[in-house]
């Protein structure tokens, strides 16, 4: 599992404003204290929203967009310092395929958009994208929790081409993250139904890891590297 | 290594475009043509149903059967190299909780069990890894294609499977040493020429 917690990834809370949009306050300053693609995470990603509230489906493909682009950065960014070619031969083609295959969606989000797409956030990926090691257990996480991301919204979209879209990329995630799985020696498809504990789970686990909720602060801070 | 993927390739604009169109045309659903959709979705083009749902699933449910006897019959006859064979084992049982799901979903209207006989494909890797890739990407297809037009309760329900099916179809296409994402965003397939091949091919009677 990655140790990078949500918080100190979404520099500018551009993931924690539309998951407030999505899943309501509550749920969003919880996720902000949760590790990446961890357990507590992906429960509460595909767990009902606190409220029934309707969300248009451009704000879920704004939602979509902003977590593709967390992705795409992801590998772009290890792209850039080297760390991808430094690996071998086979996780290199792994990484440069899901990179490309994330700043693809990236672009078809942001055509079907158009303007209505949302300005890039910035992440701070700290030391995740600096070595083989730390890369891959990042990537594997952030796979798994891209799942749980679309099996939670597909649902919610009102447009029948879209949700077939949606489908079409729910599917793709799921086969980057069997991938990932597989490429670390971790069993590709752990469960007949990719749907994580319930919440009420969550908080065992939140309890067991020491994960503390945090307020999102409203202060901008320093902008990363790299953006997708 | 694997051979050249369509990662970025031009089937992602075409999308695009059409998904463009339906979404600046006030969110019209063109009954799936847009994104190639193919067969009965093509011919649904009415609005989401209880009906409609029970035909849909049916057809899921016949791909899920199929992939579960071809995995069934696999591990009975152990005849696969051990990598393989965890994998008919893992994505088996998958199977199996995926039918008895959509069979208590379908209620009293699930069809009936398929008479299936795989011959001597579960006895070597080669020929049981190029039927499974078939049947796991026959059985996406379906749920890209068909899934849109099952109520949204319905939806959410098979989203948490086709992403288990996905993650298989990655996993047999690894062990096949083939790209196991060969493409950035994931086609429609219309089951019924799948099922036609596995007809002549006389596994599916």
């Amino acid at each position: 599992m990655s140790e990078l917690t949500l918080s100190a990834l979404d520099r500018d809370e551009a993931l924690s404003e539309a998951i407030a949009e999505l899943y309501g306050q509550t749920r969003a300053e919880f996720l902000l204290g949760t590790t990446l693609g961890g357990a507590a995470m992906l429960a509460a990603l595909i767990a009902p929203p606190d409220a029934a509230a309707e969300v248009s489906d451009r704000g879920i493909l704004n939602f979509g967009l902003r977590f593709e682009r967390l992705q795409a950065t992801f590998y772009t960014e290890a792209e850039g310092i080297g760390t991808i070619r430094r690996m071998p031969a086979d996780k290199q083609r792994w990484a440069e395929v899901l990179g490309a295959h994330e700043r693809a969606h990236v672009r078809i989000l942001k055509k079907v958009l158009g303007r209505k797409a949302e300005r890039r956030p910035f992440f701070d990926f700290g030391d995740a994208t600096g070595s083989d090691a730390k890369f891959t257990r990042t990537a594997v996480a952030m796979e798994d929790l891209t799942v749980a991301l679309l099996a939670g919204v597909t649902p919610r979209v009102h447009n029948r081409n879209l949700t077939a879209a949606l489908f079409g990329l729910l599917t793709t995630e799921a086969r980057h993250a069997a991938w990932a799985r597989h490429i670390v020696g971790a069993t590709p498809a752990a469960d007949a139904f990719d749907e994580p504990r319930t919440l009420s789970d969550v908080g065992g686990v939140v309890a067991r890891t020491h994960f503390i909720a945090r307020r999102p602060s409203t202060s901008r801070r320093r902008r990363p590297r790299f953006t997708g | 290594m694997y051979g050249r993927d369509e990662t970025a390739g031009a089937g992602g604009w075409t999308r695009a475009r059409a998904l463009r169109a339906a979404f600046g045309g006030g969110l019209v659903v063109a009954g799936g043509t847009a994104l190639g959709v193919p067969g009965r979705l093509r011919t649904s083009a009415a609005a989401p149903s209880k009906q409609q749902d029970a035909e849909i699933l049916d057809v899921f449910l016949l791909l899920e059967r199929l992939q579960s006897a071809l995995y069934r019959d696999a591990v009975r006859r152990g005849r696969l190299g051990s990598d393989v064979l965890e994998f008919a084992q893992t994505a088996g049982a998958h199977e199996a909780e995926h039918v008895r799901f959509l069979v208590e979903r379908l209620g009293g209207q699930a069809g009936p069990e398929p008479r299936t006989d795989f011959g001597d494909v579960p006895d070597s890797d080669e020929t049981f890894l190029r039927v499974a890739i078939e049947l796991e990407e026959a059985t996406i297809g379906a749920y890209i294609g068909q899934g849109a037009n099952l109520t949204r309760e319905e939806v959410g329900q098979v989203a948490k499977i086709v992403a288990v099916d996905a993650r298989h179809a990655a996993w047999v296409r690894d062990l096949a040493w083939t790209s196991p994402a060969p493409h950035a965003a994931d086609p429609p397939r219309d089951p019924a020429a799948a099922l036609a091949r596995l007809r002549d091919q006389g596994y599916l009677r």
